[in-house]
């Protein structure tokens, strides 16, 4: 009987420390949706334009939407964005595997020294080299209003950097198994695609997720290159103009639309490779 | 179908470690020839040397007609069975079979018509549409040899492709494995650190040694007349039990003192020693576990061992036993032809009187470990060759490095 009434004060005693733990928890992810939910309110605000002290918008529209794709570049912006990710998320992932792969299988001269040196490399801000990419890509004519182009090779020419997590995972698949492939008489370029590509889908998925989202959401190389080309900004430059003393008190709630715009095909991304992507994450650590 | 040789092979990595020494073969047509050794003894990359995964620093292997240095694996018409299996896990067992087929563009009724024999003989037709997931590890095993098999190949490797089952199965395989080589009448090339396979399966074993052959020769010969203490001891289990021993020279006759016993050589050896120009006065004796002949008390030319341990085994009791020097030997009695009273008596006892079954014993160099009856036999690699042969791994092969520098 005792041991009975021990163990319902054990369990009872979890659960106060559980329902502490998910209002803690609960707590937490309220803070951290305020901004998101804040910016949704501002997007159907119709009163007024301006920034103003209160979150709930006192009259609903989409007059902010109706603005923003009829007297507004806003959707310009969006194909920029939406090519130069698009493009970037083929090459950055198509570079990065092949990397990856070569690192990881191969053993040739200089191959550790190859891998510091991207280490080392890697640990310098990006934008140390900004001038110099920007001269350099002025010279091909590929700034300003050429800009789409500029920013496409920029992104892609570093990818191979970021093998790290790719290499990972390909090193916990047996190396038998190319050998296997090679015996049977596949190529390298066959053990490649048919026999290691189809086993790495969470790390194909993980690497085209990075390469879409990461030109998606830049503005220090984008803003750079466009150097003040209107029709050649991606969102973030051209959202972001309007956060200047003189557009934003006609422009707040517009770059509010424009930001809810912008996060849709990211969440719908994440949404929709959610299971493939926490694979791809803890996949290089732990899958024997 | 074809024959396989190995000339003065030898394998040097990049750091200046080498991890086969001059490895010299000459494999029949049909032959189960089994590589064994103690791990980093260089079997595996032999093994991947001749499958063309591994460069040769020097030599010559030659399959067939062809020197296939050079070649690469798809083109030297053989087919490798790994130690864990490497099977494609995202394709069927079907589609894994097929795969060097479709690779070599052979029409579909005929890739059809070799899988499904293939798969017949192995006695997996029921599993052509699984993953390799949904298989056991003997169903697995089968799946890598189906694979194997379906090339028509004109060599087999196999690199420890037992070692991943339980024991039952590995039994069971082996038994399998012999059948299919006798089947399929093609060059098996084996490697195992198992001794058992290697007796029960080869043709030929060679035994290898940090990088060194020590000897190729068939199983009852190596049991036999092992050419030195490494192969002795590491051939059969319970391992071969050495005793320090003085060497006499009695009118013509050698015998061997071991704890004050005499032990007469047989004809063999005497013939072989009588050949040579030096006798050492001190060798090492080898005896086998079942080669000791319990006797009765103060019998002549026996010597006493105390019993440590008994160890049942059913058919055969494994005695661990202690002589007056602290050497410890391990005796096997069969126990077919004891009654239980008998059994009981020997595993009660404290103390023995032991004999030598004398035809059967092999002496040994003290110093080399060479086997003195055997002509030309090599020595055991030296110790400080050794260390730098049993690497392999990073941290070895790092060392080494520095050293060189």
């Amino acid at each position: 009987m005792s041991e009975k009434k021990k163990y319902r004060s054990k369990s009872g005693r979890e659960r106060v420390t559980r329902i502490l733990i998910y209002i803690f928890l609960t707590a937490l992810c309220l803070i951290w949706l305020i901004p998101f939910i804040y910016l949704v309110f501002q997007a159907f605000r119709g009163e007024s334009r301006s920034m103003v002290t209160y979150i709930f918008p006192k009259e609903w529209s989409f007059d902010n939407f109706i603005f923003l794709s009829t007297k507004t570049p806003f959707w310009s912006w969006y194909l920029n964005t939406f090519i130069i990710a698009l493009f970037n998320a083929v090459l950055q992932s198509a570079i990065v595997l092949c990397v990856a792969y070569a690192l990881s299988r191969m053993r040739f001269k200089g191959r550790k020294f190859i891998m510091n040196l991207m280490l080392v490399l890697g640990m310098f801000p990006g934008f140390l080299s900004m001038i110099a990419t920007y001269f350099i890509l002025k010279l091909f004519g590929l700034t300003s209003e050429n800009s789409v182009p500029g920013l496409i090779i920029v992104y892609a020419a570093s990818s191979g950097m970021g093998y790290y997590i790719a290499k990972g995972f390909f090193d916990t698949i047996p190396r038998s198994l190319d050998e296997a492939a090679r015996i049977d008489g596949a190529s390298r370029a066959r053990v490649f695609f048919c026999i290691i590509m189809p086993m790495a889908k969470p790390i194909i998925i993980y690497t085209i997720m990075m390469a879409f989202m990461a030109p998606w959401g830049d503005f220090m190389y984008a803003s750079l290159i466009t150097f003040g080309h209107e029709e050649a900004y991606n969102v973030a430059v051209g959202l972001y103009k309007w956060l200047d003393k003189e557009h934003i008190s006609n422009y707040f709630t517009i770059f509010c639309a424009g930001g809810l715009l912008v996060s849709i095909p990211i969440t719908a991304l994440f949404m929709a490779l959610q299971k493939y992507y926490v694979e791809g994450v803890t996949g290089g650590a732990v899958k024997g | 179908m074809a024959e396989v040789k190995l000339k003065n092979v030898m394998k040097q990595y990049d750091n200046g470690f080498v991890a086969v020494h001059d490895f010299n073969i000459d494999i029949k047509d049909k032959e189960f020839i089994v590589l064994v050794g103690p791990s980093g003894c260089g079997k595996s990359t032999t093994l991947r040397m001749i499958a063309g995964l591994e460069d040769i620093s020097g030599g010559e292997i030659i399959i067939g007609d062809n020197v296939v240095n050079d070649m690469e694996p798809k083109d030297r018409d053989i087919a490798m069975v790994f130690q864990n299996y490497a099977l494609y896990p995202h394709m069927t067992v079907y589609e894994i079979i097929a795969f060097c087929l479709r690779l070599r563009k052979v029409p579909n009724d005929e890739i059809h018509r070799k899988v499904v024999e293939a798969a017949e003989i192995l006695g997996i037709s029921g599993l052509l549409g699984r993953k390799p997931k949904q298989l056991s590890g003997g169903q697995r095993q089968r799946v890598a040899l189906g694979r194997a098999i379906v090339r028509n190949p004109q060599v087999f490797l196999l690199d420890e492709p037992l070692s991943n089952l339980d024991a039952k199965l590995r039994a069971q395989m082996r038994t399998e494995l012999a059948k299919l080589h006798k089947k399929l009448g093609t060059t098996f090339i084996y490697v195992t650190h198992d001794q058992i396979e290697a007796m029960t399966m080869g043709d030929r074993i060679v035994v290898m040694k940090d990088g060194y052959v020590q000897q190729i020769d068939t199983p009852i010969n190596l049991y036999d007349n092992p050419v030195n203490k490494f192969v002795a001891g590491f051939i059969g289990t319970p391992q071969m039990n050495f005793f320090d021993a003085d060497l006499v020279n009695d009118s013509g006759k050698y015998s061997v003192i071991v704890y004050n016993a005499k032990v007469q050589l047989p004809d063999r050896i005497n013939e072989a020693l009588s050949k040579r120009e030096s006798v050492p006065e001190k060798v090492t004796l080898g005896v086998r576990p079942e080669n000791f002949i319990i006797c009765e008390d103060d019998a002549p030319d026996t010597f006493p061992a105390e019993i440590r341990m008994t160890e049942p085994m059913g058919s055969e009791i494994h005695i661990h036993a202690e002589c007056a020097d602290g050497i410890c030997p391990i005796l096997r009695i069969q126990t077919s032809e004891m009654s239980e009273k008998e059994q009981f008596e020997l595993i009660g006892k404290k103390k023995l009187s032991l004999k030598v079954r004398e035809s059967t014993v092999n002496i040994f160099d003290t110093v080399d470990g060479r086997n003195l009856a055997v002509v030309n036999a090599v020595p055991v690699p030296d110790k400080q060759e050794a260390d730098i042969g049993t690497g392999g791994s990073d941290k070895k092969k790092k060392k080494d490095k520095k050293n060189r520098k």
